[in-house]
């Protein structure tokens, strides 16, 4: 009787809410979608219009005529070009060191039995407790006194390693089997071969999340730009981008050009690995 | 007696020399392997973690003007003290506060109510999530960019507002709505984010519950407050503490959309730490404003937590 009662019901479920219901949460979800796009297809829709005409009303979002003249500008005179280059340049760095120090760490944590390692497994989680904002004054006082203010180094240094790579990759190495490193110790590997060649081609999965919230959080990056560069030689792309007045009073076709820019690359990164983006970076944020 | 275990121990001590020698070369070597892996980690711990939080505790108790050249001065609490009778701090702590307050239930009950109905089974659930999950992947220095556009006097807020009847208003330089008009775009540039972390959650939870709950005759809003809230409770907790940690700490938004404007009503606890540190570069007193925010953070999250742990919310 109860049986059957309950695979009435999941039946029931699985057809869901009747038609109404139905048509009434898609038009809710629909609304809500149009209104997180909205933005976005304003700035490009801005930002391939002449100078000075605008969208302001809903029905003027189409523009008449195109063109890419705002992109050249900001892109070429405006110096966009160096400050996307800068921020490539400190995004990879600051990549390859995480991924290869990150798993270091984690593979001594995961592997090695050492005195303290409770200890310095404790330290990394109480660090990223802490807010940044308590540490910048110090930082940008030390990258003075090292000589490296205004340099991309400085930009670089304070991120190589980070205890939530650390963490992430303990974690999954220590969901691995150790008979896989005994096999290989017992043929003569080493630990950086065991780490290289063994556990981190089966780690894919935790090194893509760390790859992505590595890769993003280097890329979005404001804070650390803004008080340890000065030059526009130096400056990446966010920190130009929040810096950037235009070239003409109330200039918003420029601007929306370049914001376009330093969100293009990460936009149409997400639309092609979302899934995995978006696994990465929940599941990175549940892991902590 | 004696003779056995003398015997004993010389055994043992021929053991210890065979072994342990060979031993002894093994642990040296692999004590050397895991100080080499640990090392970038200890480096910069010690250098861009431990230091610094050690300096700025000593910083936050002097007078420090770098650009002029002399060492910190030593002045004991006079930096804590002076923060107690700082206007302009209690008044950026009061919006910050006041962000914080307004912001994070709308955000929550938004994100909550998104995730269960993307919880049915529903077509275009992709679309649904790589939309609302757009906002969290980009910068809030491109976000708050296009928002000041769309707030612009003539921009499209108020033309979509003007079709409505409403007059004209420059929201980012209205006393009274330059702080609403950015944490409404806060709520827009993270709910996608918390949906979802909900829908993770949701999906933890057992089917058979819910249609236990159903065979019990609870009508849905009851199986939603008596079965689904209480096993998202976990869920519910860490969003509700890492959006507090997260909006405590807002600054780029301020920076690029109003600077603190229009009379301070925008500035938050860390624009203000920002301008004392690095406009007027009065660094001792940023620095103990610095660790007054830690524990303010410190103390909200342990607050939460301990409230949405207590088994009397929803027992």
């Amino acid at each position: 009787m109860r049986t059957m009662v309950t695979t009435e019901a999941a039946r029931r479920r699985r057809r869901g809410p009747g038609l109404l219901g139905r048509s009434l949460l898609y038009l809710v979800l629909l609304l809500v979608a149009a209104s997180t796009l909205f933005p976005f297809l304003l700035m490009l829709s801005t930002s391939v219009r002449t100078g000075g005409a605008l969208v302001n009303q809903l029905d003027d979002l189409i523009p008449e005529r195109i063109t890419f003249q705002n992109y050249r500008d900001v892109w070429v005179a405006d110096r966009f070009d160096r400050y996307f280059a800068n921020s490539v340049l400190v995004t990879v760095v600051v990549l390859a060191a995480n991924l290869l120090f990150d798993s270091m760490v984690a593979y001594a944590l995961s592997r090695k039995a050492f005195r303290g390692a409770g200890l310095v497994l404790g330290l990394i989680l109480a660090r990223m407790m802490i807010p940044v904002h308590v540490l910048m004054i110090p930082i940008y006082i030390l990258i003075q006194r090292l000589g490296l203010y205004d340099t991309l180094t400085a930009l670089m240094l304070p991120s190589l390693v980070e205890g939530f790579g650390i963490f992430l990759l303990k974690q999954y190495f220590d969901g691995l089997p150790r008979a896989l490193d005994e096999a290989a110790r017992v043929d003569g590997a080493g630990d950086f071969q065991i780490l290289f060649r063994i556990l981190l081609p089966l780690a894919r999965p935790a090194l893509a999340v760390v790859l992505i919230n590595t890769a993003l959080s280097s890329w979005n990056e404001f804070l650390m730009p803004l008080i340890l560069t000065s030059s526009a030689q130096t400056r990446t792309l966010t920190l130009g981008l929040a810096l950037y007045q235009g070239r003409f009073g109330v200039d918003y076709v420029h601007q929306m050009a370049a914001a376009a820019i330093s969100a293009l690359p990460i936009v149409i990164l997400f639309l092609i690995f979302q899934r995995q983006i978006i696994a990465g970076l929940t599941r990175g944020a549940v892991k902590q | 007696m004696k003779e056995r275990s003398r015997a004993l121990g010389l055994g043992a001590l021929i053991q210890e020399r065979l072994w342990g020698r060979e031993l002894f070369g093994w642990r040296q070597r692999d004590a050397a392997s895991t100080a080499v892996l640990l090392s970038p980690w200890v480096i910069s711990f010690l250098v861009f973690s431990l230091y610094p939080i050690l300096y700025s505790l000593y910083l936050s108790f002097t007078q420090y003007n770098p650009l002029t050249g002399q060492p910190p001065q030593w002045v004991g609490l006079a930096n804590y003290a002076r923060l107690l009778g700082d206007r302009r701090f209690l008044q950026a702590l009061q919006n910050t506060l006041f962000f914080v307050v307004g912001t994070i239930p709308v955000t929550t009950t938004i994100a909550l109510i998104l995730a269960v109905i993307l919880n049915q089974q529903l077509r275009l659930r992709a679309f649904f999530r790589a939309s609302y999950f757009l906002p969290s992947v980009t910068s809030m220095i491109v976000i708050s960019t296009i928002f000041v556009y769309i707030y612009a006097p003539y921009g499209p807020l108020n033309g979509l507002l003007a079709l409505l009847g409403v007059e004209r208003t420059n929201w980012l330089l209205s006393t009274r709505w330059a702080l609403p008009a950015i944490m409404a775009m806060d709520i827009w540039a993270s709910f996608g984010y918390y949906t979802i972390l909900f829908l993770a959650g949701l999906q933890n939870i057992p089917e058979e519950l819910h249609e236990a709950a159903e065979v019990d005759g609870a009508s849905p809003l009851g199986r939603f407050f008596r079965v689904t809230l209480p096993l998202l409770r976990p869920t519910l907790v860490f969003v509700l503490v890492i959006n507090t940690i997260r909006s405590f700490q807002i600054f780029s938004e301020i920076f690029v959309m109003t600077q603190g404007r229009p009379l301070g009503r925008t500035t938050t606890v860390v624009y203000y730490l920002y301008t004392m540190g690095f406009q007027r570069f009065d660094m001792g007193y940023a620095s103990a404003l610095a660790y007054v925010l830690f524990f303010i953070i410190l103390l909200f999250s342990l607050i939460q937590y301990r409230l949405i742990q207590g088994e009397d919310v929803w027992g």
